[in-house]
């Protein structure tokens, strides 16, 4: 069968399995096996089939499209990676200027194989609505990206599906919830909300894929705002402990502010271009860069769509001038409708900002670690805030030069500050959750520099370290149940396999490696990354810090990772009791961790025929087919000096050398700083902490961002919101109680006056005639039959003299 | 006055009165409850003489004022329903008497007002 | 004077007395036997005035059977200070002023309905020819008839049957018949002999 046809269903089925052992759990939970049990198998069943599934649509897709780059592709790519090497040898530093001419001429090269192949495939299920313009419909848009994610997040999420049966058999029982302790001094008891659990995670499988497989961006907004909704349930999974209803209303809230911007960019692309589809002849992208479509040569660049021009000259047009082709391309030039494109990619920007947690909305993350753990291993590392990650991607062609330089400084900001704080942190899963915030920025970073797939690269490197990362945490707080990394130590020899895993999981995410020979799937990621930072420094000398600050970031990862394994793992146990009540996991959750650290081992291994080549593995080939065309062009904003350079620029051994280099070396340190202190003790941390006072309290206080916040929007709001009650009680109330007791007044003195005396004067003054008749004639009434006799013969005798005298005249 | 010697209607009429008002009377003066019974019998014997009176045709008349044969009927109607009247009225002194030992009718005085 | 005509006067001066003597007599034994003796005249005033079958039920229903029943009135109540109850002086004076005005009213109206003497035309038996001469009207010649007794032609006015200048009265012959009905059940069950509590009582104070 013909791939545009098996791969939607294929991808349908996958996506709509989760929905239905939803709706089934939703249904019969309570009812599937003992306590819910079965509830698990439902999920687990489901997600195992999508698995299959999505597994099957990867090698539909490879049948027909391969692994590797492209056919026509590869071959210009060989020539062009001879072409390096040459010019390597010829001149080892090139100008700018050569560069740029370099990636123009690559540029074209590109345009002219996209023509021969159709990369992508899209089309509509189902149209919900039409009223004119507006077209809201289920649709698709398949690429290898959208293929490569359906299968990282089944195989991420089975593994955790299995996980979650040993890791949440507590709630299979009454649960006795010691951190709530009820108002009779009692801890809360509960029935288990096992079969719930799984129902939210298959909610949560079926919006991921939604996002994923969405063909246009209400399809995404929807699903978007399904995720969120599925987060929410997931940190409120406890909902009893306070902390765990605020988490997830914060969450919540957060996501709100990012969602906001995202309709805002939403409007803006809508009211311009008329469409939300990305794909197709209209769609957004093509509209964006004519050539992505149509395979025009010179359409790959970005071009302000005639929509946003129109709408930028809506002065001109009603002064009369009319918007004929010719005219608009002159307005174009004059950069009319340039900045509705940056506030379109902005607005996008900001949803994604709130899912992934970039650096104002950031602070839903860590306090998301309420959550059960595996909810933290799925959602709050590996998949959900991943989402905002993937829609920059996905969007990447609409993205001006600007809007990539915010997010590259967001995206910078967010990994350092995360970082810094994960050095304070006690909480095993807080620790684990500021990486995520960390590498979450690195993600948003590469894609800002202009790695498009260091970035994806990374994102799904990341989503399988990090949720192995996760589950390890998760199995030592089961073991010991507590987060707190200072009751841990030597845990290796209770939980090897735990230890092991984590190690793998560590050394994943320091990118560690051989350098320029192999190494852990995160060497790959991160050296990407690295690389394409160090050549975006070479073109832009304003932000030359954010390579910096990256390149120490990676530093700081290293040190925190380690420290938090050698406070976990080596060393003397700190707590006796947890460490003595300690055990391995269970096969069903440690079976999981295995298969998810070879995942986090070989995921971006390179081909073994170009071992030394990092961009020659299967996934970063296939993600190269993904690439939106034109984002290979190096692109200079029209607005700010910002120049976003082509991605295999990076590939260069002038870049990708040095990179390489300092990526080792940054986390060598790191990994060596935190082996000195934590693992030989050469210092002691707590002299550390001393030396360091009001910086350790800076990052302990978690850079005081929950206060700034509470300074700044809850407190305002907070008494605004006073001020405005006040005024609602003592004016608006006022006024209406006033009135109220005015009428009340007057209508008691019209009741007493009016009524009393006319109402009730009148019907009283009848009432006592009338009794007092009754009275007067009572005595008539004396009960003496002879006396009515003698009566009737009176009135016989009146009756008669009245005929008589009166009527008979 | 009416002529004595041929008997017409009037005579009746006035003997029918005097027993009316006779009964009357009695009923007005008899505290005993038979003796306010016999007063009443007396009354509708007054009233009996007139339906018979009007309705004879042996007597001195107007003959405008000639009801026939109805005038006897109703009596007969009349002394029916005395009869009947009689038993319920004897059935009622009877219970009286149970309950209050007296055939007084002013000790009847339970519903004045 | 004719004898119908002393008839009438021995007949109405009886009924008249003994009314009177009713209303006078304050033993309820001698009223009673009055009574019986007024309604007898005026039983006897009904024969003198054609209507045979009305007096014959007079004395039958009246005489002999309500009045019967008063007795068994007296009978029964009639104990010691019941036989005769005092009535006081100023109600009779009452009394006679009521009934003397009702008299006065009722008397000349009873005077007025007779026909002037000089157009006499009332179907007297004695004076029955000459007024058949004089005024031919319906009533003069349906006076053969008249003769007759009576119960025939009121029995088949009783069962509906439409005889001279009778209307049929079975419907109300049949509504007095139910009454009686009534009436009779409803005078059994006023007069029954009332069921004491006492006896229950005591059983259940045994008990």
């Amino acid at each position: 069968m013909e791939a545009s046809v098996l791969l939607p269903n294929l991808l349908l089925f996958a996506w709509l399995l989760p929905l239905a052992s939803f709706a089934l759990i939703l249904f019969f939970g309570p009812r599937m096996g003992k306590a819910g049990k079965g509830a698990s198998y439902v999920a687990t069943g489901a997600i195992l089939c999508s698995l299959v599934l999505s597994l099957s649509a990867l090698m539909v897709w490879t049948g027909r499209h391969g692994v590797w780059f492209d056919e026509h592709e590869s071959g210009s790519a060989h020539a062009k990676e001879g072409a390096h090497e040459s010019s390597e040898k010829g001149e080892p530093v090139k100008t700018k200027h050569a560069k740029n001419e370099e990636a123009a001429a690559k540029n074209a090269s590109k345009a002219a194989a996209t023509t021969a192949g159709k990369n992508e495939y899209e089309g509509n299920w189902y149209n919900l609505v039409g009223f004119g313009k507006l077209k809201l419909s289920i649709g698709w848009y398949i690429d290898s990206l959208t293929v490569i994610m359906f299968v990282m997040v089944s195989i991420i999420a089975s593994c955790i599906h299995f996980y979650s049966i040993g890791y949440m058999h507590d709630e299979l029982h009454e649960v006795t919830d010691h951190e709530v302790t009820l108002a009779d001094g009692h801890h809360l008891h509960r029935p288990g909300r096992f079969h719930r659990f799984f129902q939210y995670l298959s909610l949560f499988c079926f919006s991921m894929f939604g996002i994923v497989i969405a063909g246009n961006i209400a399809m995404v907004f929807v699903f978007w705002e399904l995720v969120g909704i599925c987060s929410y349930f997931l940190i409120g999974f406890y909902f009893e402990r306070k902390s765990a209803s605020t988490a997830a209303n914060k969450a919540f809230i957060v996501n709100r502010v990012g969602d906001f911007g995202m309709i805002i960019g939403m409007c803006a692309l809508f009211g311009a271009l008329g469409t939300f589809s990305f794909g197709g002849k209209d769609g957004i992208f093509q509209q964006v860069r004519p050539g992505m479509v149509d395979g025009d040569e010179h359409g790959h660049a970005l071009r302000v769509p005639d929509g946003m021009v129109v709408a930028a000259a809506e002065k001109s047009i009603a002064a009369g001038q009319t918007p004929d082709a010719k005219q608009i391309s002159a307005w174009r030039n004059s950069g009319l409708g340039y900045g509705l494109l940056i506030v379109a990619g902005l607005g996008i920007f900001c949803g994604c900002m709130g899912k992934s947690a970039q650096f104002p909305l950031h602070v839903w993350l860590p306090d998301a670690m309420e959550g059960p753990t595996p909810v933290s291993a799925l959602v709050h590392s590996a998949t959900m805030v991943a989402a905002g990650v993937y829609l920059v991607g996905r969007f990447y062609p609409v993205f001006t030069p600007e809007v990539l330089l915010v997010i590259a400084i967001v995206g910078c900001i967010t990994l350092f500050m995360a970082a810094t704080i994960a050095i304070t942190a006690v909480d095993i899963k807080r620790v684990l959750a500021y990486s995520t915030l960390s590498q979450l920025g690195y993600m948003m970073f590469a894609l800002g520099v202009g790695g498009w797939v260091a970035g994806i690269l990374h994102l799904i490197t990341h989503a399988f370290f990090k949720s192995l990362l996760f589950m390890c945490s998760g199995s030592v707080i089961h073991a010991v149940h507590t987060n707190d990394m200072r009751e841990m130590g030597g845990l290796r020899k209770k939980m090897p396999i735990t230890a092991y895993t984590m190690l793998v999981g560590c050394l994943a995410i320091i990118g560690a490696g051989l350098p320029l020979v192999a190494g852990l799937s995160g060497y790959y990621s991160k050296d990407a990354i690295l690389a394409q930072a160090l050549l975006h420094r070479d073109y832009n000398k304003t932000f030359a810090a954010l390579f910096y600050i990256a390149a120490g970031g990676a530093a700081i990862t290293a040190f925190y990772m380690f420290r938090l394994w050698y406070m976990t793992f080596s060393g003397k146990p700190r707590n006796h009791h947890c460490y003595d009540h300690a055990h391995e996991s269970p096969p069903v959750m440690w079976i999981p961790l295995v298969v998810l650290s070879f995942f986090a081992i070989f995921v971006a291994t390179p081909s073994l025929s170009d071992f030394r080549n990092p961009a020659s593995g299967p996934l970063v080939n296939m993600l190269e087919q993904a690439r939106p065309p034109g984002t290979l062009a190096a692109q200079t904003g029209a607005w700010a000096k910002v120049t976003i350079p082509d991605e295999h620029g990076s590939h260069h051994h002038d870049y990708h050398v040095p990179a390489g280099l300092i990526a080792f070396c940054t986390a060598m340190s790191g990994l060596l700083l935190a082996t000195a202190i934590y693992c030989w003790r050469l210092v002691k941390p707590e002299e550390v902490k001393q030396m360091f006072g009001p910086l350790y309290s800076f990052l302990w206080g978690k850079w005081w961002f929950d206060e700034l916040y509470n300074l700044i929007f809850v407190r305002p709001v907070l008494a605004i919101g006073h001020a405005i009650a006040e005024l609602d009680r003592l004016g608006i109330d006022g006024v209406i109680n006033g009135s109220a007791r005015a009428v009340m007044g007057f209508s008691n003195w019209f009741d007493a006056w009016i009524d009393r005396t006319f109402v009730d004067g009148s019907v009283n003054f009848m009432a006592r005639k009338i009794f007092g008749l009754g009275l007067a004639m009572r005595e008539i009434q004396t009960g003496r039959l002879r006396q009515y006799v003698v009566l009737i013969v009176v009135g016989t005798v009146a009756l008669f003299l009245v005929a008589t005298f009166a009527i008979a005249r | 006055m009416p002529d004595l010697q041929t008997i017409g209607l009037s005579h009746y009429l006035i003997v029918g009165a005097i027993m009316f008002v006779c009964g009357a009377v009695c009923m007005a003066t008899k505290r005993n409850a038979l003796g306010v019974l016999m007063g009443i019998e007396l009354v509708l014997n007054g009233a009996n003489v007139n339906f018979v009176a009007f309705g004879s045709d042996f007597l001195r008349r107007n003959p405008a004022y000639g009801i026939g044969l109805d005038g006897q009927i109703i009596a007969l109607f009349v002394i029916v329903l005395a009869a009947a009247e009689a038993a319920v009225a004897l059935a009622i002194v009877l219970n009286f008497y149970n309950n209050h030992s007296t055939v007084d009718v002013d000790r009847a005085d339970e519903l004045k007002g | 004077m004719s004898w119908h005509a002393l008839e009438f006067y021995f007949l109405a001066l009886m009924a008249c007395a003994f009314a009177l003597a009713v209303v006078f007599a304050a033993n309820v034994v001698r009223m009673a036997f009055y009574l019986i003796l007024s309604l007898g005249a005026t039983a006897g005033l009904f024969f003198l005035a054609g209507a045979d079958f009305v007096g014959a039920m007079q004395l039958m229903m009246y005489v002999g059977g309500t009045l019967v029943l008063l007795v068994f009135g007296v009978m029964l109540t009639a104990q010691g200070p019941w036989v005769s109850i005092r009535t006081s002086g100023g109600e009779w004076v009452l009394a006679a002023l009521v009934g003397g005005s009702l008299l006065a009213v009722l008397v000349p109206t009873a005077m007025r309905l007779d026909p002037a003497p000089n157009h006499e035309h009332a179907a007297v038996p004695g004076t029955a020819h000459k007024s058949e001469n004089k005024a031919p009207d319906a009533k003069a010649s349906t006076e053969p008839q008249t003769t007759r007794p009576t119960a025939t032609r009121i029995g088949l006015g009783l069962i509906g049957a439409p005889t001279s200048g009778t209307s049929g009265y079975l419907l109300p012959f049949e509504a007095i018949s139910i009454h009686l009905l009534v009436v009779l059940i409803g005078a059994a069950y006023l007069a029954r002999p009332k069921r004491r509590a006492r006896p229950k009582l005591v059983e259940s104070d045994e008990a």
